[in-house]
């Protein structure tokens, strides 16, 4: 049946008398061959995932004396899962950390959107200022953090800039202010992501259609209502698709976060992964960093599937 | 007010000159078409009028307004992309309406023009469906509708018909003409092929290497080409040229063709012309102005090929550089490699300057 039936459906091959081919002869050679790869990726993905559950529901800790595979002895059911609920530390370091991401995110976006506007058409100087712009993307997190952290200090730049422009001495601790460090996170952020959200949406600007563009102008359309009407719902998935990454990303901010402040003054900046790296390192209490960081990856997952949704359909919108 | 006038207009870009000192007066309510080969300069034209590209010299007036420094959205010009720049993501009515909408008119002028202009172009069955999807034909209209509903007093179509199926090309230009007979703008219509330009055009500008060739009504490129260039583009195929010198005959001046033989005698003012040629002539002769004779008259050239097009055959005969093309009708018998005996119609005749392809009119 096979071998009657596989010519039919592909007809541009050569058919071979001498050496019929069925079909799931090589299908199997190709699951053989493929079946390493696939089981250390299984490997790789599941098994710490498997590991973190399995704490999770434990008590374990690196200091309880015992391997990890032995932490069903300190089983405590779901009650890492339970003390989540009550944790002020962590309810207040989610807060923080949504805060810098409702404010950093629009930010990065209407800068991006700005700039990309900007480098959609041409002017003299355009390649130069664009290396120079998508600098800060490269930079590694750390040193930017290092970067910021000098020039906040109380000596530093920031502070000198601000003298000369209002011309009295400012000596303002940055990092030592509650309210002044966080914008100074936020400031860090924003310097260091713009030229992301700015690239992702040049490259979805430049993909809107020239000639549309031109007939809404000879239509009468000016430019905010070209780019509400042609522009905006072009490039809806490509706002989308940034707008996600950047989301995502800002909710694991991290490194040039904790080289500025360490999550001070206090807890004044702690965000989740400032929180987990914490009671991580100094409390060690495993169990409950497994459940934390298992109850955040559940959240963000439910998160990223509703944003793919959107974004599917928003693609079948313009197929 | 919507006369449009092109005063040595040029455009460069870069060391390449598009347009070289254009000058043209397209009158109010008329239908000009741009006719020439791609690269002649006819879309850089039309692109300068739109307010898309910018003049490197010269004025473009509408009536008697320097367009110069006015931008394209407040020019006031309806246009017809070529790959009609549909919204694609917008439905056919908000293609339509688009222009109306961004001008803010009334809800009530919308529907109301909106439906006047899908009713004329046999939109209103689609107009809900979105664009995306849609035939080349109906977006052909959809995007001729969407100009039109903004009443232009100029409207400029740029190779509007190269995309769609020959019937409905056909279809098209009637239609197109209807359309511009009613609402009376000045029509800009730019095009390559000569057949839309000649049904639809009120006066055709030739165009050429970024050079105008000529201007003037159908008839008149088609009857009297100002150059070898518009002599062989109009028609189809394009007219006889054959290169030769003048002879004195006992008759009167004729033209000597080499290969093809002595011409028939010339009547006196082109007579006259001729013989003011330094550098010889190309007699020309329109395929269609021609029937064959008996032996001993008219130019004598084996049958090269017999092309059947259907509604006409085209007998091609030649002999070396000399080629030379009739039209005739289907019980035409011709057998190939025999001479045949072809001679023009005495007033069909048209001399030119062999070494400026200029006309010599015979006057």
């Amino acid at each position: 049946m096979t071998a009657t039936a596989a010519p039919l459906k592909d007809l541009s091959q050569p058919m071979s008398v001498t050496a019929p081919k069925p079909q799931d002869e090589g299908r199997k050679l190709g699951f053989r061959l493929t079946l390493p790869a696939q089981v250390l990726v299984l490997f790789i993905s599941l098994f710490p995932l498997l590991m973190q559950l399995y704490i999770s529901l434990t008590d374990w800790s690196p200091l309880s004396g015992m391997a990890w595979p032995r932490a069903w002895e300190m089983w405590n059911n779901f009650a890492n899962y339970t003390d989540l609920i009550s944790d002020n530390r962590l309810w207040s370091a989610l807060g923080r950390t949504l805060l810098v991401m409702v404010v950093c995110v629009p930010v990065e976006f209407l800068l991006g959107l700005g700039l990309a506007t900007l480098f959609a058409d041409d002017f003299p100087g355009k390649r130069i200022f664009y290396s120079i712009l998508i600098m800060p993307m490269m930079v590694v997190p750390a040193v930017a953090g290092y970067m910021f952290y000098m020039l906040f200090q109380s000596g530093g730049p920031v502070n000198d800039i601000l003298s000369s422009l209002l011309g009295t001495p400012v000596t303002v601790a940055w990092l030592s202010d509650p309210v002044l460090a966080m914008i100074a996170v936020m400031v860090a952020d924003i310097w260091q992501w713009t030229p992301l959200m700015f690239l992702i949406l040049l490259a979805g600007l430049v993909g809107v259609p020239e000639d549309q563009m031109r007939a809404a102008t000879l239509l009468g359309a000016g430019p905010w209502q070209r780019f509400r009407t042609i522009v905006l719902p072009r490039m809806k998935t490509i706002i989308i698709i940034a707008l996600a990454i950047r989301v995502i990303e800002c909710f694991k901010i991290f490194d040039t976060l904790y080289i500025m402040t360490g999550g001070g003054p206090g807890v004044a900046t702690e965000t989740i992964s400032v929180y987990i790296y914490k009671i991580t390192t100094q409390d060690l209490i495993w169990g409950y960093v497994a459940a934390i960081a298992l109850a955040i990856l559940v959240v963000l997952s439910v998160a990223c599937v509703w944003a793919m949704k959107r974004m599917a359909r928003a693609q079948g919108d313009r197929a | 007010m919507s006369a449009i006038r092109l005063e040595h207009l040029v455009k460069q870009f870069g060391a390449f000159t598009a347009l070289k000192t254009m000058d043209l007066t397209i009158e109010d309510g008329e239908f000009m078409a741009l006719l020439g080969p791609s690269g002649c300069g006819k879309s850089t034209t039309m692109n300068m009028i739109a307010g898309m590209e910018r003049p490197s010299e010269g004025r473009i007036l509408f009536g008697d307004r320097d367009m110069a420094g006015v931008p394209m959205g407040r020019r006031g010009v309806g246009f017809v992309f070529q790959n009609y720049a549909i919204f694609t993501h917008m439905t056919v009515r908000q293609n339509l309406d688009y222009g109306l909408r961004m001008g803010g008119r009334p809800k009530a002028e919308i529907a109301s023009r909106t439906k006047a202009i899908a009713d004329l172009l046999q939109l209103s069955d689609l107009l809900d469906r979105p664009a995306q999807g849609l035939s080349v034909n109906i977006l052909q209209r959809v995007a001729i509708g969407r100009s039109a509903v903004m009443e232009p007093a100029i409207f400029l179509l740029d190779e509007p018909l190269s995309n769609v199926d020959a019937a409905f090309r056909a279809v098209m230009r009637t239609e197109l003409k209807h359309l511009q007979r009613q609402f009376r703008q000045t029509m800009v219509y730019v095009t390559h092929d000569q057949l839309e330009a000649m049904t639809m055009a009120d006066r055709i500008a030739v165009m050429d290497h970024g050079v105008l060739q000529q201007v003037g009504t159908p008839l008149q490129v088609y009857n009297d080409p100002a150059n070898t260039f518009v002599a062989r583009f109009i028609g189809a195929p394009g007219m006889n040229l054959l290169k030769g010198r003048p002879v004195e005959t006992p008759q009167g001046v004729a033209i000597d063709l080499g290969a093809a033989g002595i011409s028939p005698v010339l009547p006196p003012p082109q007579a006259a012309a001729a013989r003011s040629a330094k550098a010889g002539v190309y007699y020309g002769f329109r395929p269609e102005q021609a029937h064959l004779v008996s032996a001993g008259q008219g130019l004598a050239l084996p049958v090269t090929f017999v092309e059947r097009i259907g509604a006409r055959s085209i007998l091609h005969l030649g002999n070396g550089d000399t080629a030379v093309k009739g039209v005739f009708e289907n019980d035409l018998r011709a057998t190939l490699g025999e001479t045949a005996h072809i001679a023009p119609i005495g007033e069909a005749v048209r001399l030119f300057d062999a070494g400026s392809g200029a006309a010599l009119r015979g006057h």
